[in-house]
């Protein structure tokens, strides 16, 4: 039984240019859909039961199994002009789309599982930082998150103490604010849209908005493929596979305040596709 | 149950760290730098990443994922996210029993008192993964007797001594008793094995 929160709940299904007529297959929270394009051009999405609402946005085809009753979220910083958009194509999971979500929001692994990229020991603290569910959107916020990159992004040369802000606007998507090394002052912004196939299985569709004319899209791709590449040989063994929502399963720390609220924002809204909510 | 044959002295170093299976339970078992042995659930409490992707260095094995680190009694010395903490005692890794005998490494529950099995006169060779579950091994050896299948293989005695990994699969430790016999019963046992898998195989 799938809860109710969750069908009504915008999902990802398909990077949106390469949609043909023909259209593709695929499924979501276990339920085959198909993804095609209109002879008007326009992009639809069929489940089981007929047409599905869809919304074309950040260069992803989104679709919601239920009857949403918010439309999908906005990324105001990235319509900026002179944001160049950048989608990173797809990267399969054999996890829950919550742990995903959940490792994205996460700084204290990047000395470990992004060695000499995203951190580096001795730089392993976490600083105190904030975090809150901003009630009027009801999203999750962590900000004034700090830490230290020897290569924070493509166009960063050495080491420097990286800004994050990191917001959850939707069930299985995150938003990260991050300094811009070639502009002070803006934000880049890199995300994950994340598809759930089923609970321990998902599809990963990262995408950026960045200030940076100069790096070729391939390099940038290639980029972040490799930092989820190294992120996935931690998210296919992590035990159990699905979500612990319950305490006393796992241990969190002061450094894992964002999860924490992940967690206990997903119970709030009974979001408990992907979770497990009783410690086995 | 009884102690589980996990993997051969000689195939752990020191400073190395690799899964196997206890009955239905995943386990990391490594050893230290200056040869300590220990076996854990294979499961950070931290965030359930698999200890068994860790690293050893020193006395301590370290998750891969946040990089916590756990002593030789399975307690967590340190939080690399938080240096100046001293983490709560009560984050600990689940400890097995873990000794080596007899040339081979063995895991049991903690206190476990049963005696290892006897493997007197042999020596072990290698181990290997079967693609086929201990039943359809057996036909392979025909008749055990005891917990090892003793046989001979080109007039020389030898011993096998399987260890179920769930499912159609086990795992396959080779012993001989005779040190020049080691390569010739390896490649004999591999024969078995492909055989064993090819008859599982419809």
């Amino acid at each position: 039984m799938i809860p109710q929160a969750n069908l009504d709940a915008w999902y990802p299904v398909a990077m949106a240019a390469p949609v043909t007529r023909a259209g593709q297959e695929t499924r979501l929270l276990g339920m085959p859909i198909r993804v095609f394009r209109e002879n008007d051009g326009s992009i639809a999405v069929h489940g089981p039961a007929g047409p599905l609402p869809v919304r074309q946005r950040f260069d992803h085809v989104w679709a919601s199994p239920g009857n949403p009753a918010q439309d999908l979220f906005t990324i105001p910083q990235a319509e900026a002009i002179g944001r160049r958009h950048v989608p990173c194509g797809v990267v399969r999971v054999k996890c829950s789309p919550l742990r995903a979500v959940e490792n994205f929001l996460d700084i204290a692994h990047f000395p470990f599982v992004h060695t000499d990229v995203l951190g580096a020991e001795p730089h392993t603290e976490v600083n105190r930082y904030e975090v809150a569910i901003r009630d009027d959107v009801d999203e999750v916020w962590a900000t004034k998150v700090t830490f230290y990159q020897p290569q924070a992004a493509k166009s960063a040369a050495g080491g420097i103490t990286t800004e994050y802000m990191y917001r959850v606007p939707a069930p299985t998507a995150a938003v990260l604010y991050k300094t811009c090394p070639a502009r002070p002052g803006e934000w880049d912004v890199i995300t994950i849209f994340v598809q759930p196939l089923a609970e321990d299985l998902c599809d990963v569709w990262p995408w950026m908005a960045l200030y940076d004319d100069t790096t070729p899209t391939a390099e940038l791709i290639a980029f972040q493929q490799m930092i989820f590449l190294q992120d996935r040989s931690i998210l296919e063994n992590q035990i159990p596979r699905l979500l612990p929502l319950d305490p006393g399963m796992e241990v969190p720390t002061q450094a894992d305040m964002t999860s924490i609220a992940y967690r206990r924002w997903l119970k709030r809204h009974g979001l408990t596709y992907g979770a497990q909510m009783v410690a086995a | 149950m009884g102690w589980t044959a996990v993997c051969l002295d000689a195939d752990l170093p020191e400073r190395v760290v690799i899964a196997a299976h206890h009955g239905d339970t995943e386990i990391a078992v490594w050893r230290s730098a200056t040869g300590q042995l220990a076996a854990w659930a294979d499961r950070c409490p931290h965030r359930g990443m698999r200890l068994s992707h860790g690293f050893v260095r020193g006395e301590a094995l370290n998750c891969i994922y946040h990089g916590w680190t756990y002593g030789a009694d399975g307690a967590c010395t340190r939080i690399p996210a938080h240096p100046g903490l001293i983490p709560p005692a009560t984050i600990r890794a689940q400890r097995f029993a873990c000794v080596q005998a007899r040339g081979l490494i063995w895991v049991g529950a903690l206190g476990l008192q049963t005696l290892l099995p006897d493997l007197a006169g042999l020596i072990p060779v290698r181990s290997l993964v079967a693609e086929v579950s201990v039943d359809q091994l057996a036909h392979c050896f025909g008749p055990q007797d005891g917990p090892v299948w003793r046989g001979e293989h080109a007039g020389l005695p030898f011993g096998i001594y399987v260890q179920p990994l769930g499912g159609a699969r086990c795992l396959v430790h080779l012993l001989v008793q005779d040190r020049q016999h080691c390569i010739a019963a390896s490649r004999w046992i591999e024969g078995v094995r492909d055989s064993a898998e090819r008859g599982a195989t419809p």
